[in-house]
């Protein structure tokens, strides 16, 4: 093993670890051992229209709670006696919404519009997690979110994950050992915001060089790295290590597929050649995000096991949204890719869920189908499907109970659980929040489109 | 079966097809076996509805309906059949790639004072949003101006369907659209601004009084003119513009947000006698009463507006139920949040007006609020906004609740006409689906 490796690792580690240590730490104090929960060790929710995302929908389904973890889910569960019941008749029960991409949260520094690469930059430093915006998405149902950075950047900064669990403080809202993610873009918007400066890049051809050119410092880097561990392997006294530097050691990162990449592009084309350069230089994409004109290449795609986190009917807004169509979610999926439904606003992800009900009228989804663009496909894409999205045993609590159909247009959320503890409950008076105290703060609410603010 | 065939696989009794397509679209059109929600007097389950020469000829329960001989006979029984919605407040043929500058004419910013800038001037009919629109049951709309100024000009009624621009148009300079607050002092504010006059509420008010002044000294002098028989007298365009609303014979479309902000403008409308609709009011809760209080009808929304922080998640989505329980007479807004109206979702006009059911309205308000209340609100309802004899055909199918994000549309017809299930959207689905 290289030495360079643990070294970056060491460097990451600076603030994985740190994140690792947080959120063990909240985990101790707040997760699954549950000292602040405001809900019982064991509780069962029953007589509910369970919509499990991964197998079905179970009518007059219970689901049992254990710690923080859903342990039992069918006709009936084998809770112990002592268990508390929630009586949902009447009432749906989903995995909690996902969002896999937001950018709630983090007051207008969505873009480090500076330079078109960025990969330094980490999220985490501009989330605020006393914004109105969580708490919104909160009462809409969401539980998970993957916060990103914009899209003014070809490679732009790395991205959060939290468990939406408004009212706690900000490292017990970090989803414990989520994997990395970082955003890339392409397309209008870097061009835009660098070309409106007479900076590189300005054109389509300026975006794509400008992401090769990084990834050849990188290899230039690493190239140095290992080269300067092979001189101390062999026990040079004398080798000089090379400069630490944060960018190339990220973009390092990426060459090493230690980060999902997280791609904002529209354009067919562009979905190709971010796929060929991706190949050039050995990393994989995670998932083309917007990603509007996947129905033109979606059979390509699919084989590529790149998803895409898409809106669900907006088009027009602009020219390379001009061939958006509201079928593009479905008619993807049916050529193999996985697809999720996103915010990118601060508005939609308020009923996301009802965003998932679209693709019954736009393209003939099941419900199992509808309901995972919203929940299990977009834990994918985060990389936390093995831990939330779906009603299974085993995985995170993370549940909402709505008062109708969840894939209408009626639904409102009556409570949200994350790890099994209340964060939201439509029953109460006042906020209907069960864990917040104080001020929120108004972060002049993103209307959609994460371009909306670049270099502005 | 493919939705957009819906039509053609239903149509049960009809002549001849060829001859048909040969001759124009039928004449007599009988829709049978729907659930009609006619809008102003109830839902009848099993239906019968009768379109001749663009009208509706006859409504009630199946059997209890003459239907003529000849009509081709559409079969909608599982189906829902329902008016066409009205779209509020649209841009439609004044924007189509909204980041297009070029292909955007939304509003004139040289002045605030703009009522002599007319929507038809710029109205693009052709536009790719409307047969979007259409697609999910919209026939009809207000086109507005943008708000950046406080008199944006005036609008248009249209249809969403016709031969030609002209015919499209139902009504010109129907309303006048006024906006009040924070956003038209863009001469102002701390980011850099101009720092002209108006800068802030009180030029914009100061402004928008001596405006109607100017207006009232202008109508006399013209009157005095025309006594005098005075060919020197020179029109003023912009005046003229105002003439009708100071006169109060059409309504004037007031667009403010906060609570303070709408009694400020109410204040000065009353002064002026101004026949208003007021529209957005989604920072209003604590002014519930006075708004009902004003007896003008609300367009409300977006009801997705962001409350205020601290304010519960749901305190805009419940006003369209709050001000229909005071008795307001309202229409539902199709914009999303923030910023301005975007009529590429205008499509989703009936999820705003169901998401106001969520949120306890009565369901009837809210199908109301999307038909009949907007088309009397612009001077349309004695011809459009519910299912009654002797009103245009504007008609929708669908297959479901209207108001459901899942429910597909299946056919629309406007003054009677099947139109073409079919957008650019469509087109390409088709392409790339073979």
């Amino acid at each position: 093993m290289h030495i360079l490796a643990p070294l970056l690792a060491q460097r990451r580690g600076a603030r994985c670890l740190f994140l690792a240590i947080a959120a063990s730490a909240a985990l101790a104090a707040s997760g699954r051992a549950q000292q602040n929960s405001t809900q019982p060790q064991d509780f069962v929710i029953k007589n509910a229209t369970v919509m499990t995302a991964s197998h079905g929908t179970i009518e007059n389904g219970a689901v049992w709670v254990h710690a923080g973890r859903i342990t039992g889910v069918g006709a009936t569960v084998n809770a112990p006696a002592s268990a508390t019941v929630v009586d949902a008749a009447g009432m749906w029960l989903t995995p909690g919404i996902i969002d896999p991409h937001s950018h709630s949260a983090l007051d207008s520094d969505v873009n480090e519009a500076t330079s078109p690469v960025t990969p330094s930059m980490h999220m985490i430093d501009a989330f605020d997690n006393r914004s109105a915006d969580l708490y919104r998405a909160l009462a809409g149902g969401v539980t998970t979110e993957l916060l990103l950075h914009g899209s003014a950047n070809m490679i732009g900064g790395q991205a959060v994950v939290i468990k939406n669990k408004f009212g706690l403080d900000r490292d017990a809202m970090l989803f414990p050992n989520a994997p990395g993610s970082i955003k890339f873009a392409s397309g209008e918007n870097p061009k835009r915001v660098y070309g409106s400066r007479d900076q590189l890049p300005s054109t389509r051809m300026g975006n794509f060089e400008v992401m090769r050119m990084a990834f050849e410092d990188a290899r230039h880097y690493m190239a140095e790295w290992d080269a300067y561990n092979a001189k101390v392997k062999k026990g040079d006294k004398d080798a000089v290590a090379p400069k630490r530097d944060l960018k190339l050691e990220a973009l390092a990162d990426v060459l090493r597929g230690k980060l999902y990449v997280q791609i904002h592009c529209y354009r067919a084309d562009e979905f190709l050649t971010e796929e060929a350069i991706a190949k050039e230089y050995g990393y994989k994409v995670r998932a083309f995000h917007h990603a509007l004109e996947m129905y033109k290449v979606a059979d390509k795609i699919a084989a590529d096991q790149t998803g895409i986190a898409t809106f669900s009917d907006w088009w027009g807004f602009k020219d390379e949204a001009r061939d958006a169509i509201p079928w593009n979610a479905m008619m993807s999926m049916r050529k193999g890719v996985k697809v999720a439904l996103k915010s990118d606003s601060d508005d939609h992800i308020r009923r996301l869920n009802q965003e998932a009900g679209k693709m019954v009228h736009y393209g003939g989804a099941t419900e199992d189908e509808a309901i995972r663009m919203v929940t299990l496909n977009a834990a994918w894409i985060i990389g936390v499907d093995d831990r939330t999205g779906s009603i299974d045993v085993g995985k995170d609590a993370d549940l909402v109970l709505w008062n109708h159909d969840p894939l209408s247009t009626y639904a409102r959320a009556q409570k949200v659980y994350i790890d099994g503890d209340l964060f939201f409950d439509a029953s109460l008076p006042g906020l209907g929040t069960t864990h917040f105290n104080g001020v929120m703060h108004d972060s002049g609410g993103f209307g959609g489109e994460d371009d909306a603010e670049d270099g502005q | 079966m493919k939705l957009w065939s819906w039509f053609w696989t239903n149509v049960v009794a009809v002549s001849s097809v060829l001859a048909l397509s040969a001759q124009g679209p039928p004449k007599v059109i009988a829709i049978t076996g729907g659930k009609l929600l006619t809008v102003s007097h109830g839902t009848i389950e099993n239906g019968v509805l009768v379109m001749v020469d663009g009208k509706i000829a006859a409504v009630g329960e199946n059997g209890k309906v003459n239907i003529p001989s000849g009509a081709q006979i559409v079969d909608a029984k599982g189906m829902t059949v329902y008016p066409g919605l009205i779209d509020p407040e649209s841009n439609f043929g004044l924007t189509e790639i909204s980041a297009d500058e070029m292909s955007n004419d939304l509003a004139e910013r040289s002045d605030e004072i703009m009522p002599h800038m007319h929507v038809y001037d710029a109205f693009h009919s052709e536009t790719e949003l409307i047969p979007v629109a259409r697609l999910n049951g919209i026939t009809n709309a207000v086109v507005a101006p943008a708000s950046d100024d406080t008199i944006a000009g005036q609008d248009i009624f249209i249809q969403l369907y016709g031969p030609d621009r002209d015919r499209m148009i139902m009504g010109r300079d129907i309303a006048l659209a006024m906006n009040y607050g924070a956003e038209q002092r863009r001469r102002g504010g701390s980011g850099g601004g101009k720092r002209e006059y108006p800068s802030t509420r009180m030029g914009l008010v100061t402004q928008l009084r001596q405006t109607f002044l100017d207006v009232q000294d202008y109508i006399a002098k013209r009157d005095s003119a025309a006594k005098k028989d005075d060919k020197a007298f020179k029109r003023d365009l912009k005046m003229e513009a105002l003439i009708p609303y100071l006169k109060g014979e059409r309504p004037v479309v007031v667009g403010v947000y906060e609570g303070y902000d709408v009694e400020n403008i109410m204040a000065l409308a009353q002064e002026f006698h101004l026949k208003v609709i007021l529209n957005h009011v989604t920072q209003t809760q604590e002014i519930l009463d006075k708004i009902a209080a004003y007896k003008v009808p609300v367009i409300v929304g977006s009801i997705y507006d962001f409350p205020r922080a601290d304010q519960r998640f749901d305190a805009v989505y419940m006003l369209p139920a709050e001000l229909a329980k005071r008795g307001v007479k309202i229409a539902i807004s199709s914009a999303d949040a923030g910023g301005p109206v975007s009529s590429h979702s205008s499509r989703n006009l009936p999820y705003a007006a169901g998401f106001a059911v969520a949120y306890g309205l009565p369901y009837d308000d809210a199908l109301k609020a999307i038909t009949l209340n907007v088309a009397e609100m612009f001077g349309f309802g004695d011809r459009l906004g519910s299912l009654d004899v002797g009103k245009m055909a504007n008609v929708v199918i669908a297959n479901g609740d209207p108001l459901d994000v899942r429910t597909d549309v299946k056919q629309v017809y406007i003054q009677g006409v099947p139109v073409p299930m079919e957008s650019r959207q469509t087109r390409l689905r088709d392409e790339y689906s073979k």
